[in-house]
């Protein structure tokens, strides 16, 4: 199933200027795999290894799933996952 | 009185107004009469507000909101700490300064008190021109009941997170960067703290800066003003009312949203408000950063070494400024500077020898 992961607009350089995009799985990891493979240059932004990068938050709906399952979160129709970076500026 | 001024901790300048809150007239709050009728705040929540104390980290974008907002709701005391000086660039987004401010070349936190000062006589403000390090934090945080972050970095974030936590005094963070933005309340003991939520900074290079990416200013004021609301319900003691979701708006993008991280708290094995280290307050983290005597140069040294991608901070800065690199080192000219960027996140910035200017330019441009 395709579930919409939202891109903020610092990393949209990497997504040809996409707010939202579209990855399949049925886990979390496995859309964010799958929407990495559609745009590579997100994935090292995203990525450290296997790992999300640890200044980068991933949140399945309003939760992070850092206190779901982590990448192996699964996830359903109608789900949304957010990836929020830390904001410096100020 | 531009130049050489460090502090203001014990000699005040401008008019007697500043002493005026020493006075033994009673304080009239009529001034304070709609906010007042608001039932959360009322008589009893402004005599609260009128006896309690905030330190104010950075008087940027965020922190002349704040300031503004704190000293006008009639906060009791108000400490402003801020490193730098105003710039004709600032004046798009940094409410309390103007066009005279930058031709007297004036420390932001001395504009802010001089301008505050009349726009609330009764409060007591405290400029302090200072660059917040390991050294200082704790004596600036000393005698106030809540920390507000108005800064541009990570670095000094995490800073106030562990002062914070070791004190168990609440702190506000907030970020802005292009159109969207972040706040978080840190309560000591309840909530996750900073790195809790966010396990370590974007290393050098890697995550934008206002300087690379542009911000916004109604972007920069609702997080402000999402920070000064909170700020009001902590000093008012409705503890109860406090937003304790990661608050995160994008105003191009039409999103407001809320992130809950409450859970985060007992998931995470977090260094600091479990194990209670504090790398940052016992000044093992953080950039050390030296003057290059005889040079005119300052080095700009992260102890947390992580590897630069030069194409992509190349990428970055291209536009700001002259970038070459090789595999070496990356050089870059701006506002009369030149960097000299190592891979492992060391710059030497050649044009000044002064400590505190280099490290605004290195959160400027390459960012922590």
């Amino acid at each position: 199933m395709a579930i919409a992961v939202q891109i903020p607009s610092p990393l949209r350089i990497h997504t040809q200027g996409h707010e939202t995009v579209l990855g399949q799985g049925q886990t979390v990891g496995q859309v964010l795999d799958d929407v990495t493979r559609q745009f590579p240059e997100l994935r090292q932004r995203l990525f450290d290894g296997n790992q999300i990068r640890r200044f980068v938050n991933v949140y399945l709906n309003d939760e992070d799933i850092r206190f779901l399952d982590n990448l192996d979160t699964p996830v359903k129709d109608g789900d949304q996952i957010s990836i929020i970076p830390a904001v410096a500026g100020g | 009185m531009h130049g050489t001024m460090q502090s203001e901790h014990s000699h005040e300048p401008s008019s007697g107004l500043a002493t005026a809150h020493e006075s033994a007239t009673p304080i009239s709050l009529e001034r304070y009469s709609r906010q007042m009728k608001f039932p959360g705040i009322g008589e009893a929540g402004q005599r609260k507000l009128l006896a309690s104390r905030v330190t104010l980290c950075g008087c940027g974008a965020l922190g002349t909101v704040l300031a503004n907002l704190l000293v006008r709701a009639g906060v009791g005391f108000v400490r402003i700490v801020d490193r730098d000086f105003i710039e004709l660039h600032n004046l798009q987004r940094q409410v309390l300064f103007d066009e005279q401010d930058v031709a007297e070349n004036l420390p932001k936190a001395v504009a802010a008190a001089r301008i505050l000062r009349r726009v609330n006589s009764t409060v007591q403000i405290e400029p302090v021109v200072a660059d917040i390090d390991h050294t200082n934090i704790l004596d600036l945080i000393r005698d106030v009941d809540l920390i507000l972050d108005g800064t541009d970095n990570f670095e000094v974030r995490y800073l106030i997170n562990d002062a914070a936590i070791y004190t168990g005094k609440p702190w506000i963070y907030g970020g802005c960067i292009g159109s969207h933005g972040q706040v978080m309340v840190i309560l000591p003991g309840e909530t996750p703290c900073l790195r809790c939520v966010i396990e370590s900074a974007p290393p050098p290079g890697m995550a934008p800066t206002c300087e690379t990416a542009g911000v916004l200013a109604p972007a920069v004021h609702i997080v402000a003003s999402f920070q000064a609301a909170e700020a009001l319900k902590l000093l008012t003691g409705h503890l109860e009312a406090v937003n304790r979701d990661l608050i995160y708006v994008d105003v191009w993008d039409n999103v407001l949203r809320q992130f809950k991280i409450s859970r985060l708290k007992d998931k995470v094995d977090c260094p600091c408000c479990k194990r209670r280290q504090f790398d940052w307050l016992e000044g093992k983290m953080g950039s050390h950063t030296t003057a290059l005597c005889g040079r005119n140069a300052v080095q700009v040294a992260q102890r947390s070494a992580t590897r630069l991608d030069f194409a992509e901070l190349a990428q970055r800065l291209r536009g700001l400024g002259e970038v070459t690199y090789n595999q070496f080192l990356l050089k870059f000219h701006v506002e009369g500077y030149e960097f000299t960027v190592f891979p492992d996140g060391r710059a030497i910035i050649k044009g000044t020898s002064d400590v505190e200017r280099a490290r605004t330019l290195y959160a400027k441009y390459i960012g922590h």
